[in-house]
């Protein structure tokens, strides 16, 4: 068994035993089993999956950090949400706002860097959230 | 002599003293109890963010990140003192000046300028009356958020890379409890590693350096917002208890200020007739 902590500044969401972690890091995505190596990574926008007695849970992440050490794994994140929890029609909104900016801005400009970040948040709202009814 | 009239006129302005502490004590219970939940938030990011950071820094090579490098030499100071913006909370704010002055008092040889970057408006006053170098305040603070928080988190870098200080220090109240509140003075930028932190050899995603170049901006705006909302949360709770004193002394003034009105009533009472049998002695006489 793995203990899991997700953490956000806004709360700690999870604190459990879990089976398996997957989420997405700076090299791909990379899945955590019991008895895995230390491993410190940076974590890319997108999803984190955790499996607990066969049910799977996704949570939506907008970056951050996880760090395994002795069958602990820790995710320290900017900001995350249960797919269960999330607006789609608000994330949606937030999508087709982020692509309308980031149409009148060029790639040099240093706002074009947060709205297509906003635009991946956005994105990976709405996929995580689509898994969810699945 | 104070009349029967002055010590009534005494006690009903005490009385009414006793309201508002009262009122003001309700309130700070209340906004005690939200700041709390608000740092009961944060707190686990914040304390998993700090051990996180001491153990990825550790060992790393002085030069992976200018934040990480102690300079030789060390000229100017920075204090980032952290108080409020309103008095009527006992010792709070003194308690953090006295930090800073005591800092500057007994540093000021050794150090070619100490500066104090400022939060709040009563550490300002009393700082700026004491001629201590204030380098920034900033007052009327309406919400701590994440926007405050990056401004000064960039602010203070700013300084400390562009070589305006050399060190910079952190003050601000630690919320123990309720009824335990301590000021907190520690070293900030450079960031150290502690020796009781032991050394992790982890696998790294992208490589360590990458990996220290993007929590420690992460790690100064937490500790920044962490320090914030900690001080927000003391003043609260030093409030409260400044103002459940203050509640109580009013009761006991009241207490002995009706007991000497009381005496003195009687006394008065007394005396009268006193007089009357007197005089009415002296008419019986003739």
């Amino acid at each position: 068994m793995l203990s899991l902590e997700v953490i956000t500044p806004e709360k700690t969401l999870v604190k459990e035993e879990v089976d398996i972690v997957e989420a997405k890091g700076a090299y791909g995505e990379f899945g955590i089993l019991p008895g895995h190596t230390q491993f410190l990574t940076t974590l890319e926008i997108g999803e984190i999956r955790y499996t607990k007695e066969g049910v799977t849970s996704h949570l939506s992440v907008g970056g951050g950090f996880a760090e395994v050490v002795e069958d602990k794994v820790v995710l320290l994140l900017d900001v995350a949400e249960f797919a269960v929890d999330i607006d789609v029609e608000r994330a949606r909104k937030a999508m087709e706002r982020a692509e309308s900016v980031l149409k009148t801005l060029s790639a040099e400009d240093n706002e074009y860097r947060i709205h297509e970040m906003a635009l991946l948040r956005a994105i990976a709202r709405i996929s995580v959230a689509s898994k969810n009814l699945g | 002599m104070a009349t029967l009239r002055d010590i009534k006129r005494k006690i009903s302005s005490i009385n009414s003293t006793q309201t508002i502490t009262r009122t003001m004590k309700m309130v700070s219970a209340a906004k005690l109890r939200r700041a709390q939940e608000e740092l009961e938030k944060i707190k686990d990011y914040a304390v998993k963010m700090e051990e996180l950071t001491g153990r990825v820094v550790k060992n790393m090579p002085e030069d992976a990140h200018p934040l990480l490098v102690a300079r030789e030499e060390v000229k100017k100071v920075l204090i980032v003192s952290v108080g409020s913006d309103r008095g009527l909370c006992g010792a709070f704010n003194t308690n953090i000046g006295l930090h800073a002055q005591n800092f500057t008092l007994q540093n000021h040889d050794k150090y070619e300028r100490i500066g104090v970057y400022v939060f709040g408006r009563k550490v300002r006053d009393y700082l700026q009356r004491r001629k201590v170098d204030i380098v920034k305040s900033w007052i009327d603070v309406k919400k701590i958020d994440q926007e405050l928080v990056s401004e000064v988190a960039d602010e203070l870098i700013g300084l400390y890379l562009n070589g305006e200080f050399d060190k910079i220090y952190l003050s601000y109240t630690h919320f123990r409890s309720a009824v335990k509140q301590e000021v907190v003075f520690e070293e900030f930028v450079p960031i150290k590693t502690s020796d009781e932190v032991e050394y992790i050899d982890y696998l790294c995603e992208p490589d360590r350096i990458k990996i220290v170049e993007s929590l420690i901006p992460r790690y100064i705006g937490t500790k920044i917002y962490y320090a914030l909302v900690e001080s927000q949360t003391s003043e609260h709770a030093a409030r409260m208890s400044s103002m459940e004193n203050a509640t109580t002394n009013c009761g006991d003034m009241v207490k002995y200020l009706t007991l000497v009105y009381n005496k003195r009533r009687q006394e008065s009472i007394t005396n009268e007739m006193m007089d009357i049998v007197g005089g009415a002695e002296a008419l019986r006489g003739t």
